[in-house]
């Protein structure tokens, strides 16, 4: 009985809201030899489902129903990585059509399976696919690390064979060489294999390309084109409108996301990245409709976020429901997940409390949001964190926080233009004229100031001063940079310290992550180098 | 709700009831009943893309895929369902080519079900390179086209009872939307050992 197949010991989830269906899943999964399979009728039992343990191949069909679908589904597991590039997703559905709408490659599912389709198709396509998982398996090994020049090596082994995954390998080495900002590399890399022929992802790749070495506007005008040609690669419209908002055209950073929205309807971070824009344009009315949607359709689902209620919450504000509002922000907050403990909302109660006339409430909201670890607080969180500080007359506490975001981010100038109008808003305009200056001067000193006592010989003290700089502010990378430069140059020096290397070998890591093109890593690299040879040879 | 969405919505509903009749009679080994199941859901499946290209709004997909894969998946497919040889040609399968494979497998699969009602003994299904092209293959030892079907003005497919000239009408639309090198796809019918249906798509 027991038959012996290349996925007979896989295991198997298979998501579908309708009982039958599920069953009739589960026979012809069972029928292939396939004994460890569970079933879920919705996305919460699913979660819960793999939280306790993974799965191989997860059988999902496109409707869930209850406002949820299988993309959104997948959505969610891949960028909360609660599965690996290792897991088969297989999407059933009935027509390919809605469904097949592509919101970033690294979204879409393994496959489509058409129904009706009979065991014996299931078990050809499976066997196909999981061939492709192991051929591919080095490079999701890869992607999964964050590793961008391992992939782009592995990919370059599967393109010289020159077997039936070439398109698969050339299409994730774009991808690795955008994401590990080769961005010259990834232009000249995405022309040649447009210049074999016009394939809509290669077009969106040279325009995000494009967007990493500053050309803008022909990455605006690269992905109008490809809009046209291939109008359902939603992932176009969303970059287009990125890039609209990043040069300031809120209205047409919307007008293009709305037209995305009529392609994909039910796209969760299409409505979010809307509010986002809207939000900055002052256009509230808007942010609630966009949030109002993707409330009404996650408000008792697990893919629900807090920071939606918290964004919904600041509109009512701005729109003069502030009664509304703190019905939003309390319901969130006895309802949520972590809710309570959540900086954001809790700074956004305090604001919407006060407007509300509840003062011994809207106190109790920003000390819940005083609590959270500044250095760990989102842009967002600090910009509504201040605001309810300046509104209880605690200047003191929002200047701190201010310099801290300026500080921990001295080139953005949007940020930048936000805590000015923050200031100006709430009361304190004749700080608003200087804050940001001055934070950049400060920082900019207390970094001339430790490389020049570096540069005198006293690399321990120099240590010391970025150390505590670097760990106030983790978002600054020339600071994480010169810290984990001068602490290595301190142990090179003065012999190694286990304490010591830990912290630079963090703040390394984190420029790595955030920035793996920074011009510093190499001096740092080599570092290391140098430290690596001075104590192997004493050893 | 457009039509289009509320048919979406219908057609997924039956589908479903079509899906588990399906594995039940595959399940029992009812190839009648599997066929029955199975080809009433590429009928809809037909109807609904029809309306799609009438609107305009049938569009190709195209990527990267393997012409033999599609096929010998079809082949087995078809083989639960038929008594009579099915046979697959793969030969001169290119690995990979460049084509929307729902739309192809949707096209290719209507002109089996089509060949299954004439053959006598044996469909073959092949996909081979022909100078650029790529030729999906679809040959019954049937009677063959009657003279009316193979003198068609292209697009202008004469419609019989069973549905034939609505699978044309949509492998004409299909074969449409591949375009390369300003080359677009089409259809090539003949009569040789029987009927012979290809569908060319460009390099």
């Amino acid at each position: 009985m027991a038959q012996q197949t290349p996925y007979s010991d896989k295991r198997f989830l298979i998501l579908d809201d309708q009982a039958e269906m599920r069953s009739s899943l589960r026979s012809q999964v069972g029928s292939l030899g396939c004994e460890q399979v569970t079933t879920a009728a919705s996305v919460r039992d699913a979660l819960q489902k793999l939280s306790v343990s993974s799965v191989d191949v997860i059988l999902c069909d496109f409707y869930l129903g209850g406002g949820t679908d299988g993309q959104q589904f997948l959505e969610y597991l891949r960028t909360r990585r609660i599965i690996g590039r290792g897991v088969l997703f297989i999407m059933v559905t009935a027509e390919k059509g809605y469904e097949s709408v592509v919101t970033a490659a690294e979204c879409l599912p393994d496959d489509y399976l058409l129904k009706p389709f009979t065991a014996d198709t299931l078990r050809q396509r499976l066997e196909r696919l999981l061939e492709r998982k192991r051929r591919l398996a080095r490079i999701d090994q890869f992607q999964d690390a964050g590793n961008w020049s391992g992939t782009v090596s592995a990919c370059d082994e599967i393109i010289a064979a020159r077997d039936r995954y070439l398109v698969d390998a050339l299409r994730i080495k774009g991808n690795a060489l955008v994401q590990g900002r080769q961005a010259e590399s990834a232009i000249a890399f995405y022309r040649q294999v447009l210049s074999m022929r016009s394939l809509p992802w290669a077009k969106l790749g040279l325009a995000r390309a494009l967007q990493q070495q500053g050309g803008a506007d022909a990455a605006k005008q690269l992905l109008a084109e490809l809009i046209t040609e291939a109008p359902k690669l939603t992932a176009a419209y969303d970059l287009l409108g990125k890039l609209h908002q990043d040069s300031g055209d809120s209205d047409a950073a919307i007008e293009i996301l709305d037209k995305a929205c009529l392609v994909s309807p039910n796209s969760l971070a299409r409505q979010r990245s809307i509010a986002a824009v809207a939000e900055q344009k002052g256009d509230f009315a808007r942010v609630e409709q966009a949030l109002g949607q993707v409330i009404r359709k996650t408000r008792h689902s697990p893919l629900r976020e807090t920071a939606d209620f918290a964004r919904l919450g600041n509109a009512y504000c701005e729109i003069g429901e502030a009664g509304k509002a703190v019905g939003l922000l309390e319901e969130a907050r006895a309802t949520g997940k972590d809710a309570a403990a959540d900086p954001l909302l809790a700074a956004v109660e305090a604001i919407a409390q006060r407007k509300a006339g509840n003062a011994e409430k809207a106190a109790a909201a920003l000390e819940r949001a005083l609590q959270a670890d500044p250095a760990a607080l989102t842009d967002d969180a600090a910009l509504n964190l201040a605001r309810a500080c300046l509104l209880a007359g605690r200047q003191d506490s929002a200047q701190s926080i201010l310099r801290r975001l300026v500080q921990g981010n001295p080139e953005a100038k949007q940020l930048h233009a936000r805590i000015t109008a923050v200031l100006r808003d709430n009361g304190a305009p004749e700080l608003a004229e200087q804050l940001v200056a001055d934070s950049i001067r400060e920082i900019v000193q207390l970094n001339n100031e430790a490389v020049r006592r570096a540069k005198a010989g006293d690399v321990a003290a120099a240590g010391e001063m970025l150390c505590e700089a670097a760990h106030r502010l983790p978002t600054n990378l020339q600071i994480m940079a010169n810290a984990a430069l001068v602490v290595y140059l301190d142990i090179l020096r003065n012999g190694l310290d286990s304490e010591k290397l830990r912290s630079a070998q963090g703040f390394q890591q984190a420029v790595q992550a955030q920035q793996p093109d920074h011009p510093k890593l190499a001096e740092i690299a080599s570092l290391v180098e140098q430290i690596r040879s001075k104590y192997a040879r004493s050893e | 709700m457009q039509f289009v969405d509320l048919a979406a919505l219908t057609v997924h509903g039956v589908k479903n009831r079509l899906a588990i009749l399906a594995a039940r009679a595959e399940a029992r080994g009812d190839r009648e009943t599997l066929r029955d199941a199975l080809e009433a859901a590429a009928t809809l499946s037909r109807l609904l893309a029809c309306y799609k290209a009438e609107k305009g709004q049938l569009a190709a997909d195209i990527g990267a895929c393997t012409p033999a894969d599609l096929v010998g998946e079809l082949v087995a497919e078809v083989r639960q369902q038929t008594a009579l040889t099915i046979s697959a040609d793969l030969e001169r399968a290119p690995e990979l080519w460049f084509y929307d494979e729902h739309l192809i497998r949707m096209v290719v699969r209507d002109a089996i079900y089509n060949a299954l009602r004439y053959a006598r003994r044996q469909v073959v299904i092949g996909a081979r390179t022909r100078a650029g092209w790529l030729d999906f293959g679809v040959c019954d030892d049937g009677p063959g086209y009657p003279p009316q079907v193979l003198a068609r003005a292209a697009g202008s497919w004469p419609l019989s009872r069973e549905g034939t000239g609505l699978g044309l009408y949509l492998a004409d639309c299909v074969a449409a939307l591949h375009c390369n090198n300003g080359r677009c796809g089409r259809v090539e019918l003949a009569n040789t050992s029987g009927a012979a249906f290809h569908l060319l798509l460009p390099e």
